[in-house]
């Protein structure tokens, strides 16, 4: 069984501790109380957890006007759902005003929306969120980086979005920089496939080709100070990520490198319903799909 | 201000209105035109603001829904003192503090960036909840525009703001019967508005939209423990005489000699 902990979880107890601290935060729900395990949290704070329905954008345009009058909202809600269907509101309203508004997307990837299928798999996120100015994007790598992700939004200045997963998301770690055996290759990634990156590396390592694999939990703004650092010496450079190949993080560190970039994540193509491990193999983000794109890069 | 006197307002700003779309070039005249009382109302009896403190936290607060209806907003911020009458040339141009549509960053006493149609209610709505959790006497006043309740979100919205309980919410329907494209009847098939609205929970009544003594009465409606719809029936293009009914004018400059027939039409009721 795969060490796993829960992002929403990790998301709920960080949002307690800001709502100790600073009683401008509040959350919006589109019917997402459940979903973010809240329901103890609505006990807790009734008044601070405002419901929205199943209605995204109205839970946007309610957050905006709250942060219109001093509130700080968290607006939570599936992660397709809310940058599709509420992504005009988040970028007029919200993104354009520059409004103290943060929003986290659950079931971001899609492994994060296996068995449900395409219509709760979330893989253009970062891509969409990326392309709207005055946004901060972030992914964080498991549980407890969505923690301090938490805490990250709320001391960021202006709209903030966070991916975050299912519920049963791998423990991957929180350091930046979660391999460090060598330069034959740079393996940048973000989120849960970051663990077939980790265990990738290692078995590398045994045959004798040293990497380094970074965690790239802000993927806008990017930090390209640091990431050059490790692209420039690298032999190869690998991204992975449980989203679209075009948008998101490889695409980003494509924009920076300006050599080849070997991409993995979901081949610009719809997946479907199956556990996350049976999608990870079958859409190539597995950790001997790592393997295989090192030696072949 | 008494009814009369709201009224030579309400046709101040529309004179301001015509003189602004004619001096910078571009525009929406009919439908600001038919806006003009209800704002007129707003700001110079209904709501509790301040010019010289534009971000004074306990000030009432206004959503303009329909954006594109932005120079009677102006208008009337600027006959309110928020800003000089020489801006208003600026307006669409390029470095202007008067942007297309209501920009709440560039243009003091504009509460909420708005235009994209459909969005001020639910953001009306949040404003509200504000209050209310922060235990704030403010109210909050949307002005939308009929064609835009074809957007889905103000039913959202709508459920939402019954369901709070917001009795400190109020939304104005500017319902002038046309849109873009023709008539709210042919083109959206948005009818029927009052029973649609007490359907959702508000309570709901009706006014003539340029009637100022009808709408403040309307607008001081007790509506305890729910949100306050206010149905204006209004005229696109009122006030001028070849505007009025005419949706050639929802967007459209007019020229020097129409501009000067405009203005000399509105001021004679101005002067009375």
């Amino acid at each position: 069984m795969d060490n796993v902990k829960s992002t929403r979880t990790a998301f709920v107890a960080a949002l307690e501790e800001l709502f100790r601290l600073d009683e401008r935060v509040v959350m919006v729900s589109a019917d997402s109380v459940a979903v973010f395990r809240a329901g103890e949290l609505m006990k807790k704070y009734p008044e601070r957890i405002i419901e929205a329905g199943i209605a995204e954008g109205s839970a946007v345009m309610i957050a905006a006007g709250m942060a219109s009058a001093g509130f700080k909202p968290y607006v939570c809600a599936y992660a397709g759902f809310l940058t599709m269907r509420a992504l005009e509101q988040m970028r007029t309203f919200v993104a354009y005003p520059q409004l103290e508004v943060k929003f986290f997307g659950a079931n971001a990837g899609m492994c994060a929306g296996e068995r449900e299928g395409v219509t709760h798999q979330f893989f253009e996120d970062m891509g969409i969120m990326r392309s709207v100015p005055g946004f901060t994007v972030l992914a964080p790598s498991d549980a407890d980086d969505t923690f301090d992700m938490v805490k990250r939004a709320y001391a960021t200045r202006g709209p903030v979005y966070c991916r975050i997963g299912s519920g049963r998301d791998p423990v991957v770690g929180t350091d930046r920089i979660l391999r460090s055996y060598g330069t034959d290759a740079v393996i940048i990634g973000c989120g849960a496939p970051l663990k077939d990156a980790c265990e990738a590396a290692d078995e590398l390592k045994n045959e004798g080709v040293n990497a380094t694999v970074l965690n790239v939990n802000v993927i806008k703004p990017l930090d390209e100070a640091f990431l050059s650092r490790y692209i420039e010496g690298a032999g190869k450079i690998v991204t992975i990520e449980d989203h679209n190949v075009y948008g998101g993080l490889g695409s980003a560190v494509c924009e920076i490198a300006g050599r080849k970039v070997t991409r993995l994540g979901l081949q610009d193509v719809y997946p479907e319903s199956g556990t996350a491990a049976e999608l990870r193999d079958k859409y190539h983000i597995a950790k001997a799909d790592v393997v295989k794109a090192v030696k072949q890069a | 201000m008494k009814a009369e006197e709201l009224a030579v307002m309400g046709n101040r700003i529309r004179r301001d209105v015509i003189e602004m779309i004619y001096r910078s070039g571009d525009g929406h005249p009919a439908p600001s035109l038919s806006a003009a009382d209800i704002i007129a109302c707003l700001y110079f009896e209904i709501m509790n603001v301040d010019p010289a403190e534009p971000a004074w936290e306990d000030r009432d607060r206004f959503i303009l829904s329909k954006g594109h209806a932005c120079p009677a907003l102006y208008a009337a911020l600027c006959l309110k003192g928020y800003f000089p009458r020489d801006w208003y040339p600026t307006l669409r141009k390029a470095g202007s503090k008067l942007q297309g549509h209501p920009d709440m960053k560039k243009t003091p006493g504009v509460d909420m960036t708005s235009g994209s149609l459909g969005n001020g209610l639910a953001a009306a709505a949040g404003m509200a909840i504000a209050a209310k959790l922060a235990k704030k006497a403010y109210r909050t006043y949307v002005l939308t525009g009929d064609g835009e309740l074809g957007e889905g979100i103000n039913w959202e919205a709508a459920q939402t703001a019954a369901k709070y309980g917001l009795d400190n919410l109020t939304l104005i329907v500017d319902n002038n019967g046309m849109q873009s494209g023709g008539s709210v009847e042919t083109v959206g098939g948005v009818v029927n508005l009052p029973a649609k609205f007490a359907a959702f929970g508000f309570k709901t009544v009706e006014t003539d939209g340029h009637d100022c003594g009808s709408i403040v009465s309307a607008l001081r409606t007790e509506h305890g423990g729910r949100p306050l719809c206010v149905i204006a029936h209004t005229v696109k293009g009122k006030g001028v005489s070849f505007m009025e009914h005419n949706n050639a004018w929802h967007k459209g400059v007019p020229s020097r000699e129409q501009y000067i027939k405009a203005v000399d039409e509105l001021e004679k009721i101005i002067n009375g």
